[in-house]
């Protein structure tokens, strides 16, 4: 049986006339168990291989191993397919025209996957809204399918669509299923493919070589295997008359999640967070309050974590007026240190940014200010990936110059683990 | 407050009856039931028509007041029956209100005790602390003036036990004043001598319950102050430990001056028996610091006793700083106490009356007060 806790970081104390209340809350969940097998509906995924002309013979040939090692990795009974993807989507798995277009898994099916696998002809274009549209159709020919997963490969630009399109097709999907993106080599764009990443609650990430593909999809599929819990939702409550100003996910990755609200009642706001496995992830909300007299106590938010319809737990922000400068002056260390990941995300983009845009003024100070605030959060692996893309004259001060040689794959490996944050040490 | 008295003093509206003889809510129109307090829907207050069905949960209890027999597991309970005193609304399982987010307050926070018609304390938060670590236990025989037992401490330090010890020792204080009745006694003198030594066995027995409520490895013990007033027909015995007082407080008119009894052990009460008047020496630094106290580091705990005959009518109050900060000359809560119960004499009423002008005044401190007429 899964369980649930949520922990609650902040300084309640409010200085007089204090209004806003900064808090993280830690979700943890555990004994998930495996993707549906728990009970509570069947799961379903479905493998999206850019077969475009531009990915050529070695990066399809790394894309057919990589797609198979994917099939390998999911559990028998799950519902699966697997779409080609070029200016068309086509559905390359089951080899149906009509009716259900997803099979379960089971040893036969799993063979002619991999046959159909084999098959794929790298030839045409790339219109990324058309494979996922074919996708959230494939789900809902499935009734009842309770998790729903895709993995999406691309290695280009969406050419064969405007932004326009692309944006109708997300909207399209968003909420019928989660979506893992990844890239292949360098050209691809990075902000292109975390739109739709963000949307469908995925993660987006940077293969730099064919080879490294098959190893990365056998551990996407398998981390979607391992999460039992087909789909849970943070919800807000807020007092009468309170604001909340905004809830974003701040660990394992930063996500703003304000926009996303749907109203459960007047005073509660959901968030989805899709499917979840044996993890914590982090939140930060902040609600602006009218301020009460010195020595009065209110709550500011329950933040809760829904499975269904079931608050499964709950976590208390509070907030207390004081006078005792000790006690309302005290930053607290969490929200110190998301806060500082959340600019270091921003930099980072921003700073990529400008510097794609050629604005080399801009990108300097966003990624010095980026340098500095790797430095203070302790954030490393982002200090080694800015290594790469500026040279550090002092990490302190965040001065830094651009280099003048900067290998792509390095600029977009930085541009794409950006939104990852660190944990706050001891 | 004002606000709060007004809530309680008037009378909430009884549920609406409808054509198909069930009752509805007068402030949102919801099914209710006859013997309901509160709407299940809004939390709007009602007036129950029928009595609460045997067996039914006891979940519209009327407010808990804490006299005698209340068991100590019993504190910090969150009463969640009650709507919200800030806007009428639910109050959550968890504690706070499900439409404005105020804090309930606790039984510890707030609470009343009643014995018996001429004896009646308050005991509350006030309005800067985020705790109640002020307790009072009053005991009294039924009939006008013949027997109370009134007993107030304040827990000063800021320990995390000091709430609980401070209401333990209170309890255990009375306990022993009214089991301790000497009767039979020859002498007046040895009648008073009697008496104050109950009070000096209440003091070391409460000081024993305070360090009993005291974690062992608490680095900043709990400690409390102690004031107690016995009252016996016209004969008041009193004992003090800190700065928690006994005052008479005649009817004016009446003839007796109005009087504070209990001395207080403190820095600005060894100031004033320097020469320094009290007004500067209460508001100087350090005034409130008290040079005795109950608990694991006194030093002595060791009450000073005192009697007095007094003539009724009058008040006898015994109260922690929480209310003589506002009032400190006897004189001052004379009047006081004369302008709060000049529209009745009820304990009770003036207890809770006491407490509300504190809290008008700032309500820096929490707030006792334990009063018996006669």
């Amino acid at each position: 049986m899964a369980e649930f806790t949520a922990e609650v970081y902040q300084n309640e104390f409010l200085p007089e006339g204090g209004t806003d209340v900064n808090a993280i809350v830690t979700l943890t969940c555990s004994g998930a168990g495996s993707a549906g097998q728990t009970g509570s509906g069947d799961a379903g995924e479905i493998i999206i291989v850019d077969t475009s002309g531009s990915m050529g013979r070695t990066k399809l040939e790394a894309a057919k191993v990589a797609a198979a090692a994917a099939v390998d990795q999911i559990i028998d009974g799950t519902w699966f397919a697997i779409v080609a993807g070029t200016h068309q989507a086509y559905l390359a798995f089951p080899l149906v025209r009509s009716g259900r277009g997803m099979v379960q898994m089971d040893s036969n099916a799993r063979y002619a996957a991999h046959q159909a696998i084999s098959q794929f002809r790298s030839d045409g274009g790339t219109a990324m809204g058309t494979w996922l549209m074919l996708a959230g159709r494939l789900f809902d020919s499935v009734p009842g399918l309770a998790q729903r997963h895709a993995i999406l490969l691309t290695d280009g630009e969406n050419h064969n669509e405007t932004p326009e399109q692309l944006t109708n097709a997300i909207h399209g999907v968003t909420g019928k299923f989660q979506c893992d993106c990844r890239g292949v080599g360098v050209d691809w764009q990075v902000a292109e493919v975390r739109r739709i990443a963000q949307a469908l609650l995925g993660s987006v990430d940077i293969i730099p070589e064919p080879d490294q593909m098959s190893q990365v999809f056998a551990e996407l599929m398998q981390q979607s295997m391992s999460r039992g819990i087909a789909d849970a939702q943070l919800r807000v409550w807020a007092p009468q008359g309170a604001q909340v100003l905004f809830v974003r996910q701040v660990s394992p990755t930063v996500e703003d999640l304000t926009s996303r609200r749907v109203e459960i009642n007047p005073l509660t706001g959901g968030y989805p967070t899709g499917s979840w496995g044996d993890e914590s992830r982090d939140y930060h909300v902040s609600v602006r309050l009218a301020a009460k007299a010195i020595g009065q106590e209110q709550l500011a938010a329950r933040v809760q974590f829904a499975v269904g319809d079931q608050v499964v737990a709950q976590g208390l922000v509070k907030a207390r007026w004081s006078d005792d400068e000790g006690l309302t002056t005290r930053i607290n260390p969490e929200v110190a240190h998301y806060t500082g990941q959340t600019e270091l995300a921003e930099a980072i983009q921003e700073g990529l940014a400008a510097k794609a845009a050629g604005d080399d003024e801009t990108a300097t100070k966003k990624l010095g200010r980026a340098v500095q605030l790797a430095e203070q959060t302790g954030n490393e692996e982002a200090t080694t990936r800015l290594r790469k893309v500026v040279d550090i004259e002092d990490s302190e001060t965040g001065t830094v110059r651009l280099k003048r040689a900067v290998d792509k794959v390095d600029e977009m490996a930085l541009d794409t683990a950006s939104t990852k944050t660190t944990r706050i040490r001891g | 407050m004002t606000d709060h008295l007004a809530q309680s003093a008037a009378a909430p509206p009884a549920a609406i009856p409808q054509s198909d003889g069930s009752l509805s809510c007068p402030h949102c129109g919801a099914e209710v039931a006859a013997q309901e307090a509160f709407c299940e829907a809004c939390g709007g207050a009602l007036t129950p028509t029928a009595a609460v069905p045997a067996g039914a949960p006891d979940t519209m209890a009327p407010p808990i007041e804490i006299t005698r027999s209340i068991k100590t597991e019993d504190e910090d309970t969150v009463v969640v029956a009650r709507p919200c005193a800030n806007c009428g609304g639910v109050i959550g399982a968890d504690g706070y209100c499900e439409t404005c987010g105020t804090k309930a307050p606790t039984e510890r926070d707030h609470y009343t005790e009643h014995p018996a018609s001429w004896v009646a304390a308050c005991c509350d938060r006030g309005v800067r602390h985020h705790r109640n670590e002020d307790a009072t236990a009053v005991a009294a025989e039924p009939n006008l003036g013949s027997r109370a037992v009134l007993v107030v401490c304040d827990g000063v330090s800021t320990s995390l036990d000091s709430d609980v010890a401070s209401l333990a020792a209170a309890r255990v204080a009375r306990d022993v004043l009214v089991a301790h009745r000497p009767a039979g006694l020859g002498t007046p003198a040895s009648r008073l001598a009697a008496i104050a030594g109950a009070i000096v066995k209440a003091a070391s027995a409460a000081n024993a319950a305070v360090i009993d409520n005291t974690a062992h490895d608490s680095e900043n013990a709990a400690s409390c102050t102690f004031a107690a007033a016995v009252v016996e027909a016209d004969l008041v015995v009193f004992g003090n430990v800190g700065d928690s007082r006994v005052y008479w407080l005649p009817d004016h008119g009446s003839g007796g001056d109005a009087t504070e009894l209990s001395v207080d052990d403190s820095v600005a009460q060894a100031r004033i028996e320097m020469g320094t008047p009290r007004e500067e020496a209460e508001s100087g630094p350090q005034a409130h610091a008290i040079t005795k106290w109950l608990g694991r580091d006194s030093p002595d705990f060791t009450p000073r006793t005192g009697s007095i005959s007094v003539r009724p009518p009058g008040w006898v109050l015994v109260c922690s700083d929480g209310l003589w900060n506002y009032a400190s000359e006897a004189t001052e809560l004379q009047s006081l106490v004369a302008e709060l119960s000049a529209q009745s004499p009820d304990p009770l009423t003036l207890a809770v009356a006491l407490v509300d002008w504190a809290k008008g005044r700032g309500g820096k401190d929490n707030i006792s007060v334990a009063l018996a007429r006669l």
